[in-house]
Order: C-alpha cells, then structure tokens, then sequence
C-alpha cells in the first residue's frame, strides 16, 4: 500500500504467534522451530548452528515461535530475491519496535518505499555515502589510537566495554551532533529495546528515547548545525519543510540503527582474532588485502535478520506465500550457503567476490554500510599494528543472550 | 550476447558475455571484477558501482538514466567525470555489443 509519509497511519498488524497459529496454505512438513536469536543450540554456538542450518533445515520453511511466526529465507539468491522485490515483500509492519498507534510515526527511509525514499536519503548521503565517511578516517583513527592508549600498558581490556562500544557509538553521536557523555545511557537504551525481548521494557525504552529526541531536535531546530539531528530538522522534501511526524521518524530511526550493530561485529571478530593467531598473523603480513578481510570477516560474522510482509501472493522456490504472511531474511545464514560461499565455514581472505548480505541489499541496504566498513578497516588495522598478539583471558565463558543483534556477552583480551 | 570489457583502474581488463536485459554492474559483480562493489544490487541506494564510461561509447549509452542517478553519483568515492554512470543503471542490449566501461581506483 502506497503511504503518506507525513500521514503515518498504523498498518493494519495480522500477526501470527506459536503453532496454533499457522495459516492453512502452509504445508505440515515446511513448520519448523528454529529458535534464531533465543534457542539454547544457537545460544551454545550462533555461528555454528547457523551454517549447519543449510543440512539440517529445508531451503525454505515456516518458523513457529514466540516473537511471531515467519517464512524463513536462507538461500542467498532467494534473500537477494525478497530483498530487491520491494513490491512484493514490503517494509509495512516489519520493523519490530513498538509505537503508540495514538502517536504513531514512520521509521524513515526504511518504511518508505521509492520514488519517495530517495528524497530522504539524500538528506543524509552527504554524511553516509562513500564519499561522506572517507572525511571520517582520520577522526576514526585518531580515536581507535586514543582508546587503545587508554589500555595498552595494562596488558587486558574489557574489549566491549573499553573498544567494542565506545568507537562506533563515540563516532556515530560525533555525527549526528550529540553529546559523548550520553553514551552510556543510549547503549542502555538500546540493550533494552532489542535485547530484552520484553514488550513492556521496550514500550517503555521506546519513550525514553522519543522524549530525549524530541528534546534534541527542539534544540537543533532553534540552534543549527552541521550534524546528521540538525541536517535532518531544517530539510526540506519537494520544497517543504519536513514535518515533526517525519523529523521524528527518521532520526529514530538512525538513532536506533547506530548503536548496537558496529558494536555487536567487532565483539564477534576479535572474539575470532583472539582464538586465531596464525590467521591474524595473516592479516598482518597482507595489509594490501584488507578490504577483503574486512568483507570476509563480515561474511561470516552478520549480526542481524531483515524482515518483510508479504504483499501480495507469491511462490518461491516453489513454497507458496500468501499476502500478510511474514518473511525473514537470515542474513547470517545466508552469508553461509555453500551454493554461494563453497566450504562456507572457512575464513578465506582470497575468496572470489560475492555479495555478502551483512548489510541486506535492495533499495533499503543498510545506509550505515560504508561507515560500518570504514570503522571495522581502522580497528582491524590499528589494533593489530599496536597489540598483534593477544589472547582470551583463561577461564573466561564466551556466552551469547537472547536478542536481535548477535555477539559475546562478555569478551575480556590479555597481551603481554 | 553482448560482450562488455571492463578496465580496472590498474590496467587489468575483462570481458564478459552479459545477457541483454541485464545490468553492466551484474557482468561485473557475478564475474568476480573487483573494481565494482554493487552493494545494494541495483537499488539506487550504495554509489557503488560507479564506472566511466569509454569516451567511443558515451553517445550510445548517454548520461545518467534518472535525477536519482545523478544525486546518487554526487555520493561516489572516486571523482565524478562527465563519463561517469552508475553501472546499475546501464541496461544491456544489442547495440552495447563491445561495450568499455573504465572502473574507478575505488568505490568505498
């Protein structure tokens, strides 16, 4: 359905819920439970069980749990497929964070389809597109050096906590002109919104945040400047100012996308780096090839899922989906189909080039992508520059919780 | 099929059949090119797949296909030139038959 942006209307939600709730078109056989994200197996080994899901799993099936039951994509060409049919498997009703149907407001660009969609971005692809981030490196680089002096002499770090977090979230609030000192607080924030998996924590989440936003945006709009907050309160749509709904909306939006994914990525990779020294002394002695490193690492350690409504009948791969049924992009999974990547699990550095979808494809990829890359090439390249051999500390317990973006809990480094 | 080459910006050159229909940036993307990323797959939404086009072949390609291309093309890594197309936005048929397209140093 073709919307208004600057009349958010609540879609209506058809959601089904557990096995009791399968719609009849769904074959028996295809009904699944694979407990992405929450299950104890994925929780024991995420990348592992999810690069075992294309033996253990059909190509397609129909997921039954708690948060809502889903067709599950995890062949490559079929994501890629549902991924770039924005007419077919639209954005409407698939972003999972709660709002007030009485207050209700867009997250823009991503619940906006084309032509409209395009107008949004451009407001921010001076700051995001490859051109925009290249203006970041040496600010990246500087502050990558300043947390490393912070820890380097006493020889351990909470990675999360003292690199991990601080990098992205430090760079990302630089961008759209908030204040460093907030980082703790937004990181909570965020935790809450997609890692409790609890409706009222997240409701409750979502109006801490939209009260501080608005408060921001208030500011920004009476006192300008060249951030992403101010950039997008003072821009005009077809020669318009844009509307409190639609301001609202989008720097949510970022504000949401920005804190936890970066973050989540270099946890799981220097998690990899630390249990893989011959494969890091690789990295070292071909600082030439660290853009596929960097593509490679990503490869196999996505951190998120796309999800989609069905918008009108549709067969794939021979599976028949009605209109409203839900579908779910396993990214990660993906990222591991032997028909795409052969010998999936291994890290290979000379791998021939193929999309990766750790940051989804189609109109709606992710528009952090280039700053994402960005960030994880620096970190790779001054961290191993400065601390080329570390280690997990002995006895530590890698665990994995529950929630939408995948990482260690806790990832303590030693070096000597 | 049309064939279409490729320049990559250290000189390395590729020529790929590509079906008509298609997208130049596909030729490249599925062929294992490095010099074109396409990360969006064609959506208009990543300036990844910048080319310039050979000055013999701009007349029959022409410019940029939409506005949305041009604003996109102001987000590119390398320097935007008068040649300059996204390769998404160049579809394939039997005239491009020889096609050259020169890849920039980078796209990200």
């Amino acid at each position: 359905m073709k919307i208004d942006p600057t009349k958010p209307v609540p879609p209506v939600v058809n959601r089904r819920i557990g096995p009791d709730q399968v719609p009849d078109h769904v074959p028996k056989e295809l009904i699944r439970s694979a407990k992405l994200t929450w299950g104890p197996e994925f929780l024991a080994d995420p990348y592992g069980y999810m690069a075992n899901l294309h033996h253990t799993y059909p190509p397609i099936w129909y997921d039954v749990g708690p948060f809502g039951n889903v067709w599950a994509l995890i062949k490559h060409e079929d994501a890629l497929f549902a991924l770039r049919h924005a007419d077919i498997f639209t954005v409407e009703d698939a972003t999972p964070f709660p709002r007030d149907p009485n207050d209700y407001f867009y997250f823009i660009p991503i619940e906006i389809d084309p032509p409209d969609h395009r107008k949004y971005r451009l407001i921010v692809d001076p700051v995001f597109s490859p051109q925009g981030v290249l203006k970041l490196e040496k600010q990246i680089r500087d502050l990558a050096n300043e947390l490393i002096d912070g820890f380097i002499d006493k020889g351990e770090c909470d990675f999360p906590e003292e690199f991990g977090r601080p990098l992205p979230v430090y760079v990302f609030l630089d961008l759209m002109g908030l204040p460093r000192a907030m980082c703790g607080t937004f990181v909570e924030w965020a935790m809450d919104l997609l890692h409790s998996n609890d409706k009222a924590i997240m409701a409750e989440t979502m109006q801490k945040i939209s009260a501080y936003l608005k408060e921001a945006i208030a500011e920004k709009t009476a006192h300008p400047d060249d951030a992403v907050i101010s950039r997008i309160a003072n821009a005009t749509i077809d020669g318009r100012p844009m509307s409190e709904r639609e301001i609202f909306g989008m720097v949510t939006f970022l504000f949401i996308a920005g804190l936890d994914t970066v973050f989540a990525t270099l946890n799981n990779i220097w998690l990899w780096l630390a249990n893989n020294p011959d494969r890091r002394q690789e990295m070292i002695n071909d600082p030439g090839n660290i853009n596929a490193q960097v593509e490679e690492l990503l490869r196999v350690h996505s951190v998120t899922f796309s999800g989609r409504t069905v918008d009108r009948d549709v067969e794939l791969r021979g599976v028949k989906m009605k209109k409203g049924d839900k579908v779910m992009s396993a990214l990660p999974v993906c990222n591991f189909d032997p028909d795409v990547f052969p010998n999936p699990t291994e890290v290979n550095f000379h791998r021939q080039r193929k999309i990766i979808l750790a940051f989804t494809v189609g109109v709606h990829s992710c528009m952090g992508a280039h700053l994402a890359r960005l960030e994880l090439k620096i970190a790779l390249q001054e961290w191993l520059k400065r601390i080329p051999d570390f280690q997990v500390k002995p006895g530590t317990r890698i665990e994995y919780r529950p929630g939408a973006v995948i990482g260690p809990e806790e990832l303590p480094l030693v070096w000597k | 099929m049309p064939s279409i080459t490729y320049i990559e910006h250290n000189g390395a050159s590729h020529t790929i059949d590509v079906p008509v229909g298609e997208h130049v940036m596909h030729g490249a993307v599925y062929n294992g090119i490095e010099g074109i990323v396409g990360e969006c797959g064609g959506g208009l939404a990543c300036a990844t797949c910048h080319c310039y086009v050979d000055e013999a072949w701009t007349d029959k390609v022409g410019g940029p296909a939409s506005q949305d291309e041009t604003d996109m093309l102001e987000s590119t890594a390398a320097e935007v030139r008068p040649t300059s197309r996204l390769s998404c936005q160049i579809v394939v048929t039997p005239e491009l038959d020889g096609l050259v397209v020169h890849l920039p140093e980078t796209q990200y």
